[in-house]
């Protein structure tokens, strides 16, 4: 096993290196830079050409990124140039909460999507079917900023059971958990559609398999056959699904971050980008990249434990 | 080979006593009839201002209400199905081909061809999704067309490697051996023989990233990046109901119903269409 | 299941021990902070904070906006030579910096202003060009030598901008890392910086005009309008940042122990024209635009209390704003004869970008459907906000939006955006994007002149010549809203902010 995570890794190193060239070359085609957030607007244009000279982005596109792939071949990302702070440890500050945020609203997408799957697959066509598969659209068609705002003025305002900013202090577990619980089911209802739907068609051809029918026609639970028999078989797409849409949760986190005010990687892309803090956005990009690629090992892993035929080794 | 071989009417029959597929296909083609016939069915010019009647509710003889301009919603959801549905379909249908073309082939020859398909997509797929989008739109421009084609590059990867996965599985399958042995092109393979059996998974799939692009596109106007005003689109007027959310809910919810309501059509006529092709589905 | 209910909102119920500290919870409409360093720091953001953390040799009395009020701060007097060209100021003693810093002195007065007017370290270099030698007499005495006269000298000391006094020691230490590492003698100090969340800053026991009761400020940033007005409802927030509309502060005045205040200085916004391209580089297409604007239905869609009409082309209020300047009206009828003697009968098109910034992609919307009405067709791209600062300083857009308060003097205003050495595109650019040049000789005649009234009337002269020209079409004023619970007591009345905020003094507390 260590020996496929290690070779996956090695396979990885390329598509790090792409992802890091394209952000490269896409953040300087976009017009400004990050002379604006530095000097302000009342500045002059020569100050602002002083400054693009000392930050070095004077000199020609080649030359910036073979600079640039120097230090990161030395296992430096180099500093912000908007607060001049080291990127690692920006990065460092915000990548707690942004696995924590990831991992919870996984949890709510499997602990909410997978049961609805089933009992739509087994009440096939009845309410509870129809329940299940408008249910599980709804996450998918509001934007996330709109069913955010909605759980805030629920839970928070008038219920005051969760705070509006979900920054709690890292010491502090239960206030974090608390403070976890709005944002992931938000970030999670975008996978329960997902989830809802790959398990329910799965689980409908499992039902449909000759075993299952024969397992049923011996008589046994409703409950056992669902489970034991049935269901096995859909945990090999729903791992799949949840691993391709990893990246997709990691994206949309830019908005649950915003509207329930936690940092987190996909918050800090966006600012970089807005601020042209073409450094930090390199380094982030990098980050998230490796994360995905990590995520996708981990998928791949977990075929292994809940599909004995696939061997990972 | 069910798919291409079952006899026609039982496919329609089976179909035609699915309700969900009816109700599904009733709602789509509502929607795209509303999109249609906007310029004859609106009650107000879409762009039209009104400085009196700003940001009020469904009471005020405007059915939906109006926007932080005084622009009637109802007229705005009408107008901007036609650029919303335009996106979406066209998104997902270039995403989808593109996507599906490149994946059977990869899938159908492997080797070196395979090899480099799966970098690029790993390398795509490693960017999140959102981000990409709003650095391609940062780059092309924020122009319909250029929407259109950042949403389409998002969606391409999951299709390129849904595709490619049943292709590799259906490969080793005897119909495909059969295929091989009469002689058949391998084109002709695959998007005659191979295509098919893999289309309803597509299908599911390409429903559910449907409603996702329409989706996106009021995602990247609320990072930042909107068609250019006055155009009416679902996405901006959901973002433009985000600024006045607490003062006028309905602005954000009017157009989020109406993705809902497109989403739910696409999905009972995927499901549908693929109960209806199932021989295995009860009857 | 009842009593389990019980139980559970109990735990959630946040633990309301007792506050062995005030603090002070702000929450600020952007992503992150742009800079702290006073002698950068220009955006919205920003401002406030710099007030907090920093002192000037004199200070504008903490709730006011006027150059009138100003009062000694880290000066305690001074005397000006009888021609106006030497002042002389005296120190206040053992005022120490933040930290371990040191005691500020002379020398640190003289390196902060030789700091503010060098344009490798300052923003606002070009307003200390005046200065023709400033020196440390003693450690407690500091001279200014001008090259010429100045209208309000005062205010260039003041702690606004290049004002701010810095500690020597700790600049040259900390270098680029000063500007989020701020070392000043206020009354508080940043004692950590998250990006993307907040800022926190405790009090500084030392502060020579006693200890501050608030021990602690948090300033968050909470970019969502929504997310940031239901943190003030569910009392996570105690001062807030308001939104420059009239729906926000008429919801806000009916939340419970809340008060809304809109606060001078305004933002002025005008709508540059870009008299170099075609075809706005004809007089009478300008004129139709302005004829077309309708600057009551503008106010009309934001809101009188908080985005009152324009007076002339330099904000209200400001030395030198002509407040009764005529402007071009409404005349939809006269735009359009106007565009057909130009020779567009069938109306035209224009290309503009924009921001995507909501507010300001608003007002472009709006008038956007005023000038549809005389046939100009605005064709309008929305850029995000870097590109379209990157754009419009290329001459990308031939109506250029843009809201800004400077300085309370018309001379800054007029020089940044209307004086022909701000025009965009050249080594000196500001932000001139009309490309006018018509009033540099009472811009120039003004800064020297030592008559007040004879000033004034050339800046007069100067903004009339701007409005018949038409480089800028004037909209309105926005002005600075800001929501804050009852139980919060300034220390002050407050009646404006030139830091754009409240000031956080020593004497603001929580009751």
């Amino acid at each position: 096993m260590i020996r496929f995570v290690i070779k996956r890794l090695l396979v990885a190193i390329p598509t790090l290196w792409a992802v890091l060239t394209t952000v490269f070359i896409l953040v300087r085609v976009v017009p400004g830079d990050p002379t604006m957030v530095i000097l302000g607007d009342q500045a002059s244009e020569a100050a602002r050409a002083a400054l693009r000279e000392k930050l070095g982005l004077g000199k020609p596109i080649l030359a910036q990124y073979i600079d640039f792939m120097t230090q990161v071949l030395h296992g430096d990302l180099g500093r912000s140039l908007a607060t001049n702070r080291p990127i690692v440890d920006d990065v460092l500050a915000v990548l707690p909460w942004t696995i924590e945020l990831t991992l919870a609203s996984l949890v709510v997408g499997a602990v909410i999507g997978i049961p609805l799957g089933v009992l739509a697959a087994e009440k096939r066509d009845g309410f509870a079917d129809w329940f299940a598969r408008i249910f599980s659209l709804a996450g998918v068609s509001f934007p996330a900023f709109v069913s955010g705002i909605l759980l805030l003025l629920a839970f928070s305002v008038e219920l005051r059971w969760f705070p509006v900013i979900s920054t709690a202090k890292s010491d502090d577990w239960f206030g974090r958990l608390r403070a976890l619980v709005l944002p992931s089911i938000n970030l999670g209802l975008l996978m329960v559609a997902y989830v809802t739907r790959v398990t329910r068609s799965g689980m409908l051809q499992a039902l449909g398999e000759d075993y299952v029918r024969t397992a049923r026609s011996k008589g046994l639970g409703r409950r056992l056959v669902v489970w034991r028999h049935a269901f096995p078989n859909v945990l090999v797409p729903v791992v799949t699904v949840v691993g391709l849409y990893l990246g997709v949760l990691i994206g949309n986190a830019v908005l649950t971050e915003i509207v329930f005010n936690r940092p987190g990687i996909g918050k800090l892309i966006v600012t970089a980008l807005n601020q042209r803090d073409y450094t930090l956005l390199q380094g982030l990009m990098v980050v998230s990249a490796f994360a995905i690629v990590i995520a996708n090992i981990l998928t791949d892993l977990t075929y292994g434990l809940v599909d004995p035929r696939v061997k990972t080794a | 080979m069910s798919a291409v071989t079952q006899p026609r009417n039982t496919v329609l029959s089976r179909a035609l006593r699915t309700p969900g597929l009816a109700i599904g296909v009733v709602i789509v083609v509502v929607m795209i009839a509303a999109a249609v016939f906007a310029p004859w069915i609106s009650p107000y010019d879409p762009d039209d201002q009104d400085v009196m009647l700003v940001l009020v509710g469904p009471e005020s003889g405007h059915l939906l209400g109006t926007d932080a301009f005084g622009r009637d919603v109802l007229s705005r959801i009408l107008w901007g199905a036609r650029i919303s549905l335009t996106v979406g379909f066209l998104s997902t249908a270039v995403g989808v081909a593109v996507g599906t073309a490149i994946g059977i082939v990869a899938g159908y020859y492997g080797g070196l061809v395979d090899r480099l398909v799966v970098a690029a997509t790993d390398v795509l797929l490693s960017f999140p999704q959102l981000i990409m989008g709003l650095l391609l739109v940062a780059v092309l421009g924020a122009s319909l067309t250029n929407l259109v084609i950042a949403i389409a590059v998002t969606a391409a990867p999951a299709f390129v490697r849904l595709a490619r996965g049943s292709t590799m599985a259906m490969r080793e399958r005897d119909f495909v051996d059969a295929c091989r042995s009469l002689g058949y092109s391998d084109v002709r393979i695959m998007f005659l023989h191979v295509l098919p059996n893999i289309l309803d998974e597509l299908v599911v799939m390409a429903s559910l990233w449907l409603a996702a692009a329409i989706r996106t596109e009021s995602t990247l106007a609320f990072i930042g990046l909107s068609v250019p005003p006055p155009t009416a689109t679902w996405g901006g007027i959901v973002r433009e109901g985000f600024d006045n959310l607490l003062d006028g809910p309905w602005l954000a919810l009017f157009p989020s119903l109406a993705i809902l309501a497109v989403m739910i059509g696409l999905n009972l006529i995927g499901d549908g269409l693929r109960d209806a092709t199932d021989p295995r589905a009860p009857q | 299941m009842k009593r389990l209910l019980l139980a559970t909102a109990m735990l959630l119920v946040p633990l309301a021990a007792a506050r062995a500290e005030t603090v002070l919870n702000i929450g600020m409409a952007a992503a992150d902070i742009g800079q702290i360093d006073p002698h950068r720091a220009t955006s919205t953001q920003d401002k406030p904070v710099v007030s907090w953390v920093f002192n000037g040799l004199v200070r504008f009395k903490p709730g006011s906006a006027s150059l009138e009020s100003l009062e000694p701060d880290l000066a305690e007097s001074w005397d000006k030579s009888a021609d106006g060209k030497v002042w002389t100021f005296h120190l206040r003693k053992g005022v120490k910096f933040h930290g371990d810093w040191g005691e500020m002195t002379a020398e640190d007065v003289v390196y902060s202003f030789k700091r503010a007017g060098d344009a490798k370290t300052s923003s606002f270099a070009a307003d200390y060009s005046v200065l023709e030698s400033i020196e440390a007499v003693d450690p407690y005495t500091v001279k200014f030598t001008l090259k010429k006269t100045v209208p309000a000298f005062l205010g260039i000391v003041a702690n606004y901008h290049g004002g701010n006094v810095v500690s020597k020691k700790a600049a040259e230490a900390l270098g680029a890392d000063f500007r989020v590492k701020p070392v000043g003698t206020g009354p508080f100090q940043v004692t950590e910086y998250k990006s993307n969340e907040s800022l926190t800053f405790g009090a500084n026991q030392n502060y020579f005009r006693g200890k501050p009761k608030i021990d602690r400020i948090v300033y968050r940033f909470i970019p969502a309008d929504a997310s940031r007005d239901l943190a003030f409802s569910s009392g996570e927030l105690d001062v807030v940042y308001g939104r420059q509309d009239q729906r926000w502060v008429d919801r806000f005045s009916k939340e419970p122990n809340t008060v809304v205040q809109a606060l001078k200085p305004a933002e002025l916004s005008l709508l540059h024209i870009n008299t170099t391209m075609k075809p706005l580089d004809d007089l009478r297409v300008r004129k139709a635009i302005a004829y077309a604007v309708d600057r009551q239905q503008l106010v009309g869609f934001k809101g009188p209390a908080v985005n009152p009409p324009a007076v002339s082309v330099v904000p209200s209020g400001y030395l030198g704003t002509d407040e009764k300047a005529e402007l071009i009206p409404t005349d939809i009828a006269k735009a359009k004869a106007l565009l057909a003697e130009a020779g567009y009968p069938n109306g035209l098109e224009i290309k503009v970008v924009q921001t995507s910034l909501p507010t300001m992609l608003a007002s472009m919307q709006i008038l956007q459907g005023q000038l549809k009405k005389a046939g100009i067709e605005l064709k309008i791209e929305v850029v995000d906000h870097q590109s379209w600062h990157a754009q419009i300083r290329k001459d990308q857009s031939g109506l250029v939006y843009y809201a800004a308060a400077r300085f309370p003097v018309a001379d800054v205003y007029l020089r940044q955006f209307f004086h022909s050495d701000s025009i965009v595109g050249k080594p000196t650019a500001v932000t001139n994007f009309s490309h006018c040049a018509n009033a540099d000789a009472e811009i120039d005649a003004a800064a020297v002149e030592t008559d007040v009234e004879k000033q004034k009337a050339l800046w007069k002269t100067a903004q009339k010549k701007l409005i018949d020209e038409v480089c800028a079409v004037p909209l309105f004023e926005g002005l600075q809203v800001w929501a804050y619970k009852t139980d919060v007591d300034w220390g002050y009345k407050l009646d404006g902010a030139i830091h754009l905020g409240p000031v956080v003094t020593e004497l603001t507390t929580k009751k």
